[in-house]
């Protein structure tokens, strides 16, 4: 029995050890790909540059635009997350109260467990090739809860949208189809991740981290920036 | 751990259960009853006590993260959380108190008639069929993961297994891989968890990967 029960145990460890081995092959594999796609940024002035370079991009969109270029506010964001929703009122409000007087700039960071996420970024940025950023943008939070959280795929429901805001439809399908816009979306989270973006919402006024909790938080912040 | 007593398979002890049958884990199913039990009851206690403190402040809305452990809304805000129409850890709390409790009765020296076992193989079956749903669903459906739901996939698989060999070797019908699949009980039981182990990773291999 005791030679049988060796078996047994030896068997279980060495799946156990072989399913760690892959694991860890994946994984360093893994680690070597992306050390060079991202090469570790420079010391000092130039990594300040780096950060604000990728915390606002030539193509990023502004919701708004300050006169004296004073005060940033970037949110990276998700369209399918709750929380983002949640924050979006006061957002709203915030853009409302600083008119002019912040920039306000919109970065995508759709999360990968969220299904119709990545989805909705396209249908935003198709319905912007069209001018309709803004209004896509909006329309996502405000329909959120009747299309979020669902594994069933939202297209047809985003192309109405495109649709009930006049767009040109062939127009908006080619560019929500086209994979330079899921590139361009991509670039964005690369952005987020490099700046140590791990979820959304995630605030940065004028190149720093805030962690708002209500909209008087987010008042005081931007209030103390504009000082 | 003794020879398993397939010699012992037959209908005298079926009327009347005795310690000379003890089946094939005389040792490791009643400590494994008791401690994977504690360990189930725990987390479930956990995840109830939890479950008030979202009750209580339900504006609260965490963060969405690409960690899928610290995932928003937490797997616990979500539907498949009251499959039956209320919280599922209170069914936990239930089962894995039993559970501990017959392992805590073998070790005092209890032995069980028949329909006993089988009623405990029931709730096995169902704990599971159960689990796996869940698992399903946190996986695919939720894309999100809890710790102490993962500590009671794990015990609550681990239960069944052992418990199903006893049964199957004292009072089920044997299938005919019975001697090899209660010999290489580990390996079966080292499988099923790699697998769900790889089906972890899979899915989220995206955030993973992110972890230098």
């Amino acid at each position: 029995m005791a030679m049988k029960l060796n078996a047994n145990a030896r068997i279980s460890i060495g799946i156990a050890a072989a399913f760690a081995v892959v694991i860890a092959v994946l994984l360093a594999v893994n680690a070597a790909g992306s050390d060079d796609n991202t090469p570790a940024p420079a010391a000092g002035a130039s990594a300040d540059v780096d950060k604000h370079e990728r915390l606002v991009r030539p193509d990023s969109h502004k919701l708004d635009v300050a006169a004296d270029n004073k005060v940033t506010f970037v949110e990276f964001l998700d369209f399918e997350c709750e929380s983002c929703r949640a924050a979006f009122p006061a957002v709203e409000q915030l853009r409302k109260d600083y008119a002019g007087k912040v920039t306000f700039v919109v970065r995508y960071f759709p999360i990968p467990s969220h299904f119709n996420a990545e989805r909705a970024a396209r249908a935003v940025e198709a319905a912007s090739k069209q001018g309709k950023f803004e209004q896509m943008y909006q329309k996502m939070y405000e329909t959120q809860t009747e299309w979020g959280e669902q594994q069933v795929p939202a297209d047809e429901r985003f192309r109405g949208f495109a649709k009930d805001f006049g767009l040109d439809l062939a127009a908006f399908d080619k560019a929500y189809n086209d994979p330079a816009t899921l590139e361009r979306i991509k670039r964005d989270v690369a952005d987020g991740e490099a700046l140590g973006v791990t979820g959304t919402p995630t605030f940065f006024l004028n190149g720093s981290k805030i962690q708002p909790e209500s909209l008087a938080d987010l008042t005081a912040s931007v209030d103390a920036a504009l000082k | 751990m003794p020879p398993s007593s397939s010699a012992a398979r037959g209908t005298a002890y079926r009327e009347w259960p005795s310690l000379e049958a003890p089946g094939p884990f005389p040792r490791l199913l009643p400590w494994l009853l008791l401690i994977g039990g504690a360990i189930g009851l725990l987390a479930a206690s956990v995840l109830t006590v939890e479950k008030i403190a979202i009750l209580r402040d339900p504006t609260y809305v965490p963060s969405c993260s690409i960690n899928p452990v610290l995932s928003c809304g937490s797997v616990m805000t979500k539907p498949q959380a009251e499959a039956f129409g209320f919280p599922n850890p209170l069914l936990g709390i239930a089962g894995f108190a039993i559970v501990a409790s017959i392992g805590a009765a073998l070790l005092a020296g209890a032995a069980f008639r028949r329909w006993f076992w089988l009623g405990l193989q029931a709730g096995a079956t169902f704990g599971v069929v159960f689990v796996h749903w869940l698992i399903f669903q946190s996986l695919y459906r939720i894309g999100a993961l809890c710790p102490y739901c993962m500590a009671v996939w794990t015990v609550t698989i681990a239960i069944f297994w052992y418990v199903t060999l006893h049964n199957l070797n004292r009072y089920l019908p044997a299938p005919p891989t019975l001697s090899l699949i209660t010999r290489y009980h580990g390996v079966v039981l080292t499988a099923w968890t790699v697998l769900l182990l790889a089906l972890i990773g899979e899915q989220f291999w995206s955030y993973w990967r992110t972890l230098p």
